[in-house]
């Protein structure tokens, strides 16, 4: 067998993570993501689903409405393990794909509170903040990038990437946050 | 602009790539050829009110059936196409 050394999305052996003022980023490669879809006739599962816009916690769990009848399962701590076998078991019956191969994690944190996330959210992405509390998670464009954000507290954002695109996605991420302190 | 979606509530236009008339919901299925060179060929143009197919290609891709005034711009509604075109197969039946 060949001797693979996993790397992350940045390419590096370790996450990269960065603090200007208040915000930190920081990638998340231990994160698992599958998605799922409830087909017709699937029996109703026993985990509690979100509506529309919504992100909700359940069994170990984060579940994000994507569409109608579609979400985005987040398992924690997953990435290396089989994430499709481990949510088929939790919903039988239903369309489940291995993500977190295609996908990259960005997770945002304030050490000063909503105020630094909000200012954050207003110059990343065409969000209404009226309507982007805590529970709140949301499809948008970031500099062109489709990717979803969600509202994990006050002070904490997760936005899901494409891979592929990591490395902008990231110059996106990391310019705004080193402007706001007046870096870069 | 904005659009008012019905699951997601107001969203930038730029999300959404546009379509045309909501009549593309009506395929004819009976193999008439006149008919069906109609539905792909003709479309009225209105100067006012129109109903559209709207995609909300960067949110949660679904098909909307936005009604707009061309002259103004002004959005009067919008509903899932899902349901404006479940809601005609029901009065068909």
């Amino acid at each position: 067998m060949p001797d693979l050394s996993p790397l992350c999305a940045l390419g590096a052996r370790t996450p990269r993570r960065v603090t200007h003022g208040a915000l930190t980023l920081t990638e998340t490669p231990e994160c698992g993501l599958a998605s799922l879809a409830l087909r017709r006739g699937t029996p109703p599962p026993a985990l509690d689903l979100p509506g529309p816009g919504r992100w909700q916690a359940a069994d170990g769990l984060t579940l994000i409405w994507t569409g109608p009848g579609q979400w985005l399962v987040e398992l924690p701590g997953a990435a290396e393990t089989d994430v499709a076998a481990t949510l088929a078991g939790k919903v039988p019956g239903a369309s489940i794909t291995e993500q977190t191969d295609g996908w990259v994690l960005f997770e945002i944190t304030s050490s000063a509170g909503a105020a630094p996330i909000e200012h954050f959210l207003e110059r990343a992405a065409n969000i209404d903040l009226a309507r982007f509390a805590p529970g709140s998670a949301t499809r948008s464009p970031i500099e062109h990038l489709g990717t979803y954000v969600l509202r994990r507290a006050e002070d904490r954002l997760g936005i899901w990437g494409m891979r592929s695109a990591a490395e902008s996605l990231w110059h996106a991420l990391d310019g705004i946050a080193a402007r706001m302190v007046g870096r870069g | 602009m904005l659009i008012p979606h019905p699951l997601l509530g107001l969203r930038d236009a730029q999300e959404f790539t546009y379509l045309g008339d909501a009549r593309l919901i009506d395929r004819p299925t009976g193999g008439n050829e006149a008919e069906l060179a109609e539905y792909v060929y003709l479309r009225d143009n209105p100067a006012g009110v129109h109903r559209e197919l709207w995609f909300h290609e960067q949110g949660d891709r679904s098909w909307l059936v936005v009604t707009r005034n061309t002259l103004t711009h002004e959005i009067l509604g919008a509903e899932l196409a899902r349901d404006v075109s479940l809601a005609r197969k029901g009065d068909m039946a």
